[in-house]
């Protein structure tokens, strides 16, 4: 049998690559929101690991690491266990199709952007193995609240992301970018409404305030994963930052041009979009109270649907009237 | 290589197929369920039918499942004590299955089956989307209605527990 050795080789590079990109990224952006609350809240935040705390995050690393693993006693065994890998697993997959640059792309799949919806769509089971196997009233309450909203949410998030499917004519994450060497998408009036629209229902879907009901700390004492702690508890924690880095990635992709810039590499360019609108979702997350969950659920059924559903109609209509 | 593939993934699908309707406890059942889902699109990414595989992750994992697994936490009952696996319609049960069993293995056997070449079938989004609003415009557009149906049932059933 004629095994292609390199390809495999590469293949497993590409792996290591990315899970390193993974972890160091997701401790960065721990460090990032740490330091911007702090800033917020007129204090210091971390300052005595390394310089302004940068080393904090290698030091709560390890701390995780060496902690006591605590199942409860009547938790659900396997589902207990299982739950963690069903939110990382999915997470990590999603980052294959993340279009760094024009060669920094693990899989340009032609249906780049629909397998990074769904990869990532996986993640809500996990939440929910979570909330059900920790067998505590509040997890199994985040859990449920975590349920409606991201398949609420889900909803208006599609949408969006077709009426840029529309306007591009691909599914290609490469092809996204290459449809805006002309001028970004959120250029253009109907793209713009579909970037707020994807904006406010991808901050919903990864739980963040002012939709961060699932695991509300001062209700749910921090809701589904309230149980966990040690490795089983940062790798929800990772996959929480990773879910903002992806969810940053797209918005860059697909409505900001990716890694289209003026100066060589584009790498930087793609990583200052996807920075800035974490930054973003950050400010917000620090300055803005938390909503209540039926005010949510009516925003996503009775606004920002809608919506969505005229924007597609009216894209339609203008791409139809174009020829 | 390709045939050990295809059969680890049919295992797969096989085993957690048959523990979705064996488990007692429910929420494992549905696991066991999602366990399977995933497997078929593993299948469908492995013929090289990409987007059928991401379209069976997006719809029956992330939202069927989702919606399953909901269910099964409004019905607090139902998680909480071991529903047991068999009613009084057991026997008229087996009997049907049994004979929906013969009636599958003889078309089975008695079909010859076609061995396609590995061609290089593109499944892209422009043929599938043809075909869906030309020669599949029909069938498309029943479903539609059944879909609005289902949802209108769900709204009047919401309705009336108020």
């Amino acid at each position: 049998m004629n095994i292609p050795w390199l390809a495999l080789l590469s293949l497993l590079l590409k792996g290591v690559a990315i899970l390193a990109f993974f972890a160091v990224n997701a401790m960065f952006l721990i460090w990032l929101e740490r330091k911007i609350s702090a800033k917020i809240q007129n204090r210091l935040g971390p300052m005595v690991v390394g310089p302004h705390g940068a080393l904090q995050l290698i030091a709560d690393t390890v701390k995780l690491l060496l902690k006591e693993n605590i199942v409860p006693a009547e938790a659900d065994r396997l589902i207990w266990w299982l739950a963690p890998f069903f939110v990382a697993v999915p997470t990590v997959a999603a980052f294959l199709c993340i279009p760094f640059s024009q060669e920094w792309i693990v899989a340009d799949l032609n249906v780049g952007i629909l397998f990074i919806c769904s990869i990532t769509s996986l993640c809500v089971l996990g939440v929910f193995m979570a909330g059900w196997g920790s067998n505590n009233k509040y997890s199994l309450l985040g859990g449920m609240r975590s349920a409606a909203q991201i398949v609420s949410y889900e909803v208006p998030l599609l949408l969006s992301v077709l009426v840029v499917i529309m306007e591009a004519g691909t599914l290609s994450m490469q092809g996204i970018v290459h449809a805006q060497e002309l001028g970004w998408f959120c250029l253009k009036p109907n793209v713009l409404l579909a970037f707020l629209i994807y904006m406010i229902s991808a901050t919903a879907e990864v739980n963040r305030v002012p939709f961060d009901i699932p695991e509300a700390e001062s209700e749910l004492v921090s809701g589904y994963h309230t149980e966990y702690s040690g490795m089983k508890f940062s790798m929800f924690f990772l996959a929480e930052y990773a879910n903002l880095f992806i969810i940053s990635a797209v918005a860059a992709t697909l409505f900001l041009g990716g890694w289209l810039g003026p100066l060589r590499p584009s790498v930087f360019w793609f990583l200052i979009k996807v920075y800035g609108i974490i930054s973003f979702l950050m400010w917000i997350r620090w300055t803005l109270p938390r909503v209540r969950m039926d005010q949510m659920m009516s925003f996503a059924w009775k606004v920002l649907t809608p919506l969505a559903l005229i924007n597609v109609l009216v894209t339609g209509w203008l791409l139809a009237g174009k020829g | 290589m390709n045939a050990v593939v295809f059969y680890m993934i049919a295992l797969f699908i096989a085993v957690s197929a048959v523990l979705s309707v064996t488990v007692r406890d429910i929420f494992h059942g549905a696991v066991a369920l999602t366990m399977t889902l995933l497997g078929i699109a593993f299948l469908y990414f492995y013929l090289d039918a990409g987007f059928l595989g991401v379209i069976q992750i997006l719809v029956y994992v992330g939202g069927i499942m989702a919606l399953f697994v909901f269910a099964i936490m409004l019905t607090s009952k139902m998680g909480d004590h071991k529903i047991p696996q068999v009613n009084a319609q057991f026997w008229p049960g087996l009997l049907i299955a049994a004979v929906l069993c013969a009636v599958l293995l003889k078309i089975v056997v008695d079909s010859s089956w076609m061995h396609a070449q590995a061609s290089a079938v593109i499944t892209d989004l422009q043929t599938i989307g043809r075909s869906l609003v030309t020669g599949y415009v029909l069938p498309f557009e029943f479903i539609s209605l059944l879909l609005l149906a289902a949802l209108v049932g769900a709204i009047v059933i919401g309705k009336v527990r108020r």
